[in-house]
């Protein structure tokens, strides 16, 4: 019998804005050519680091994420001019509908106030949805370092995207 | 009183806006067009039956610059565009038909329906692919294989939930010999080929002319092609994401 491998236990990834947004503009770059959106990646800056996310992403079962998430993509979405926001929102659904993103709803109250003020209902709503699913061991992937530090402290699975090899 | 028609000066901002507003963002929509092409993907998607990237003209520039679209189309200084740009959106409009005819055709034929659960089955019993299970709704995938068929995609993001299906299974649903007979949809498959080369070579010929004329322009009036920025690039720039410059098909 094969060793057990990493690959082997990983039942769920939990995915913040940084990493869906780097998939997002590499495909938008590398696939579709969209050149202008190129000095806005910041981890996924060619091959090698896409595709070890790609291997890690996919190593996971099933993929979630919040709706505070996709609200902060949409921010990010409406700083462009009309015509490119549409062309974004197409790749976030491809995007969603290619990997069957699941996408969960944490609501504000039940979210601990002084968190919130400290560190944002995105970052709060990704601790809590890892804290929610703790049983099935989540990893919260993100580019955020404060994220990755809460989640070490408390004990949650978490990678920062430059981490993975 | 006659309005007299007058040739812009040089330096006009007229000008400039035709070549900034209009040329310009065409030219890299028009490019990304070929490149998407040259490779067969169409961009079509089964959720929306329509394309991704490539659009009627219209639908390429910013409602907010329609209107230099309008002076541009009826200025004489700019001869042959409307029919052009009819040409290519009628093009457009027949590859759309076509795409979606074979679409039909293909989730209507029960064989193709019977084929991709058949492969689904095998594919999930294999033991191999245990850990990439299909995780789709039950009647899901005989949609996303015709959108693949379509944009002759050759693979998927490997963190796609079909990924693994598709790099395993599409060689028993590409059919370049027999061009899907068995599916009874050759004639379908044939109509759209011919019209993707249509419409490749009406977008070809489209950014010769938009390319040679803003050279023209460009010339003429004695402007650049872009807009030159008038102070170095300040680091709050780094946020604006407005400007899409596709690379050269």
């Amino acid at each position: 019998m094969s060793p057990r491998t990493y690959r082997d236990e990983r039942e769920l990834l939990i995915l913040d804005t940084g990493p869906i947004r780097e998939l997002i503009l590499y495909h938008a770059v590398f696939s579709f050519g969209f050149e202008g959106l190129r000095r806005e990646l910041r981890c996924l800056t060619h091959a090698d680091p896409y595709d070890r996310c790609v291997d890690f992403v996919a190593s996971f079962r099933r993929r979630t994420t919040s709706a505070s998430v996709v609200s902060e993509l949409n921010c990010w979405i409406r700083k462009t001019e009309r015509q490119g926001q549409e062309r974004l929102w197409n790749r976030i659904y491809d995007q969603f509908r290619g990997m069957e993103m699941n996408e969960e709803v944490i609501r504000l109250l039940h979210m601990d106030i002084q968190m919130v003020a400290r560190f944002g209902p995105v970052d709060v709503s990704i601790i809590k949805l890892a804290e929610r699913h703790r049983q099935e061991r989540p990893v919260v992937l993100t580019i955020d370092q404060a994220l990755c530090g809460i989640c070490k402290d408390a004990g949650l699975g978490v990678r920062h995207l430059h981490e993975i090899e | 009183m006659a309005v007299q028609k007058a040739t812009p000066p040089r330096h006009s901002r007229r000008v400039e806006a035709w070549v900034y507003s209009v040329l310009n963002p065409l030219l890299d929509s028009i490019r990304r067009e070929l490149l998407l092409l040259g490779r067969g993907d169409l961009t079509w998607r089964a959720y929306s039956k329509g394309f991704e990237y490539i659009k009627p003209i219209k639908e390429y520039f910013d409602p907010s610059q329609l209107p230099n679209l309008e002076d541009f189309l009826a200025d004489p200084l700019n001869p042959g565009f409307a029919s052009e740009f009819a040409a290519h959106d009628r093009a457009v409009d027949e590859t759309s038909s076509r795409a979606r005819q074979f679409y039909d055709g293909l989730i209507n034929t029960v064989l193709f329906r019977r084929q991709v659960e058949e492969a689904a089955r095998k594919y999930q019993a294999d033991p191999r692919n245990a850990l990439k299970p299909l995780n789709l709704g039950k009647d899901d995938l005989p949609h996303y294989v015709a959108e693949y068929l379509i944009n002759k995609t050759e693979e998927l993001p490997g963190y796609y939930v079909t990924h693994g299906f598709w790099k395993e299974k599409k060689d028993q649903f590409l059919h370049p010999a027999d061009e899907f007979e068995a599916y009874k949809q050759r004639n379908s498959f044939r109509a759209l080929q011919r019209q993707v080369t249509k419409l490749r070579s009406t977008s070809e010929n489209l950014v010769e002319h938009l390319e040679r004329h803003r050279r023209d322009l460009c010339t003429k009036f004695d402007i650049p092609a872009a807009p030159i920025p008038s102070n170095p690039p300040r680091e709050r720039d780094r946020d604006d994401v407005s400007s899409y410059i596709p690379r050269r098909a």
